[in-house]
């Protein structure tokens, strides 16, 4: 019986080829744009992130500064004394992370965490001839680095390696190294807050992409860095952590805070505008490729709609011929579903090969050098599912329309 | 059961414009294997009764039988599968599915009945094209072959349940005279040989007269 209803509504479907090919393309081109629109936003989403971490970790570990000041003199609660102290400040406190290696070890326990190193950050003024400028040197423990920020990829000149083999090199960024117009070879100068000088050799040059970073980060074995601030084998300024699944730090980072007596921050925390960034322009792809797909699904509608205005006397004879309403709904209903399905098929094709074909678009700023895409399996099923719901809706209702058709007043006439 | 169908005390009103009565107190029987005619002007509500009889209209007052089944109360649904399996109808117009074969539009309605394999009804369905002689034009499709022959077809369609009624609302009246013999002959020979009972509502003098009764309507009561 299902097997009549199926075969009216292949005839009716297949007797207006034009008319299908049109439904048909409006589902397609609304399924294809919702994977395209979603695979760009989520490739530059991912880009966008990616450039992030190239510098910054997912958890990072520090000591913070600030709190109470020190309490001078201890409350003694009797009401009849009077205490004063004005001008309360810190005399005496720890900078940075003295014992690392504990924490380094609190945070290997952890299972999520894929990457540890330390770094020992200080802000130094550079010189070059008389050209003197500030900036950040990080001393870094060069394989947990590499192995946690890719490090190699980033530089341009020179090889990150010969930190640990020389205590006097130093790896500046590219903008820095424009700014004390120094190239791999020279020596430059180096200042401490504290005063101490170094001669340093640069050895290479490395550019992340994120402008800020390159134009005052200076890398130098953590070692040296240690002698500069005259501190122990141990010490380090930050303790930086990677996990599987960055979406995860801020819960991973909750956890592992009680056993360390450090700040233990996620990466969201100092950068909530990169959060919100994404979000927004999910919500931007999802709402325009939605539009698309609903005005695909007026197309189906209308397409539908006129079938039914056009079939109305062959439904009515269908009626008195002992087809009841179900089957009437069943049989325009399929024929909608049926444009959907092989509208939603061609289209996750051409949405791939859409978002292949831009994928490959020369795109030259910072690291990228294509467009970014990604391809998330969920884009494609979502899209497939909307595109469904869509014209499942859209040729209900002209089903209904026919269902409800009185057959005496159509063949009365 | 000698008794094909029978209608009992039927009323009905038409609201609109007006509430107007159009049968008034309408009963009758028919026997099985009858030739029946409906005649009347236009307005008498012969029409109005023959949509009562189909199960089609069941917005009416009185009670109607056919075969032994009081269809009067019965649902949509279930309405539906009755005419499916009891009723064949043949309109003024064909009303073929223009997209389909001759063939696929005789078969529908047993394909939609379901009791038969598409073997057999197909078998059933050719039997009936060469009975009324449109055999060799099977699978052109429904919209191609003349007036005469979609009329045929569409009594084929009719009779590929075998109906224990046939009804039909100017069955012949698209036709030039020579059809509407050869639809009138195979009426006729349908209700002679297989004992199928015939209502038709006509406007055709000639065709009332030559069928086994005639119920003359009148102002929504029957005369004769």
């Amino acid at each position: 019986m299902a097997n009549v209803n199926t075969k009216i509504s292949w005839v009716y479907l297949t007797s207006k080829i034009r008319q299908l090919i049109v439904a048909v393309l409006s589902v397609t081109f609304g399924i294809s744009m919702y994977i395209f629109m979603n695979s760009f936003m989520n490739g530059v989403n991912g880009a966008q992130t990616e450039i992030t971490f190239t510098t910054m970790a997912h958890i990072r570990v520090y000591n913070e500064l600030g709190g109470e000041p020190t309490i001078l003199i201890p409350q003694n609660g009797g009401s009849d004394t009077l205490l004063s102290v004005s001008n309360a400040r810190h005399i005496s406190y720890t900078e940075g992370i003295r014992n690392a290696d504990e924490v380094v070890q609190v945070l290997q326990k952890h299972r999520e965490v894929v990457a540890v190193t330390e770094q020992v950050s200080q802000n130094v003024f550079f010189r070059n001839g008389v050209t003197k400028v500030s900036g950040t040197l990080s001393g870094i423990a060069v394989t947990n680095e590499i192995r946690m920020f890719n490090t190699m990829q980033y530089m341009t000149e020179g090889d990150l390696n010969e930190l640990e083999r020389r205590s006097d090199a130093v790896v500046l960024g590219t903008g820095l190294a424009d700014k004390l117009s120094a190239s791999v070879g020279d020596n430059v100068t180096l200042t401490t807050s504290d005063g101490v000088s170094k001669i340093l050799k640069v050895t290479g040059l490395i550019q992340t992409g994120t402008g800020s970073v390159d134009k005052s980060r200076a890398l130098i074995s953590i070692n040296t860095a240690r002698q500069l601030l005259s501190k122990n084998k141990s010490y380090a300024t930050e303790v930086l952590a990677n996990i599987g699944d960055y979406n995860k730090a801020k819960a991973i980072a909750g956890a592992i805070s009680p056993d360390i007596k450090y700040k233990t921050e996620a990466w969201q925390e100092g950068n909530g505008q990169l959060e919100s960034a994404n979000t927004l322009r999910d919500i931007i792809a999802i709402a325009v490729s939605l539009t698309i797909l609903i005005v695909a699904g007026f197309g189906i509608y209308n397409i539908m709609n006129m079938t039914v205005s056009e079939k109305i006397r062959e439904i009515a004879i269908l009626k008195a011929m002992g087809f009841d309403g179900k089957d009437i709904v069943q049989i325009f209903l399929v024929q909608s579903v049926i444009i959907g399905l092989i509208g939603g098929f061609i289209g996750l094709l051409l949405g791939f090969t859409i978002a292949s074909i831009v994928d490959r678009i020369p795109f030259k700023i910072a690291s990228l050098d294509t467009l970014p895409i990604s391809y998330l399996p969920a884009d494609y099923i979502l899209a497939m599912v909307f595109g469904l719901i869509i014209t499942f809706v859209a040729g209900y209702l002209p089903a209904r329309k026919a269902s409800k058709i009185d057959p005496v007043e159509i063949l009365r006439g | 059961m000698n008794t094909a169908l029978s209608a009992k005390g039927l009323n009905k009103y038409f609201h609109e414009p007006d509430t107007f009565q159009v049968l008034r107190d309408v009963g009758f029987e028919v026997k099985k294997g009858e030739f029946v005619a409906i005649v009347g002007k236009s307005g008498s509500g012969k029409s109005t009764l023959l949509y009562l009889l189909s199960t089609m209209d069941t917005n009416y007052q009185g009670s109607i039988a056919i075969n032994g089944t009081t269809v009067t109360g019965l649902s949509q649904n279930e309405l539906s599968r009755f005419r499916n399996a009891h009723i064949g109808f043949v309109f003024q117009f064909h009303y073929l599915l223009a997209e389909f074969s001759v063939l696929d539009n005789v078969m529908l309605p047993a394909l939609k009945l379901g009791k038969k394999s598409k073997e057999l009804i197909e078998a059933k369905a050719m039997e009936l094209l060469t009975m009324l002689d449109i055999r060799g034009h099977e699978m052109k499709k429904a919209s191609k072959i003349s007036g005469g022959q979609q009329q045929r077809v569409a009594i084929a369609r009719a009779l590929i349940n075998e109906p224990a009624i046939i009804m039909g609302d100017e069955p012949t009246g698209n036709l030039d005279s020579q059809n509407t013999k050869v639809v009138f002959d195979i009426f006729r020979q349908l209700a002679h040989e297989t004992g199928q009972t015939i209502i038709a509502v006509t406007h055709d003098d000639e065709f009332a007269a030559n069928c086994d009764r005639i119920i003359e309507m009148v102002d929504g009561k029957i005369m004769s």
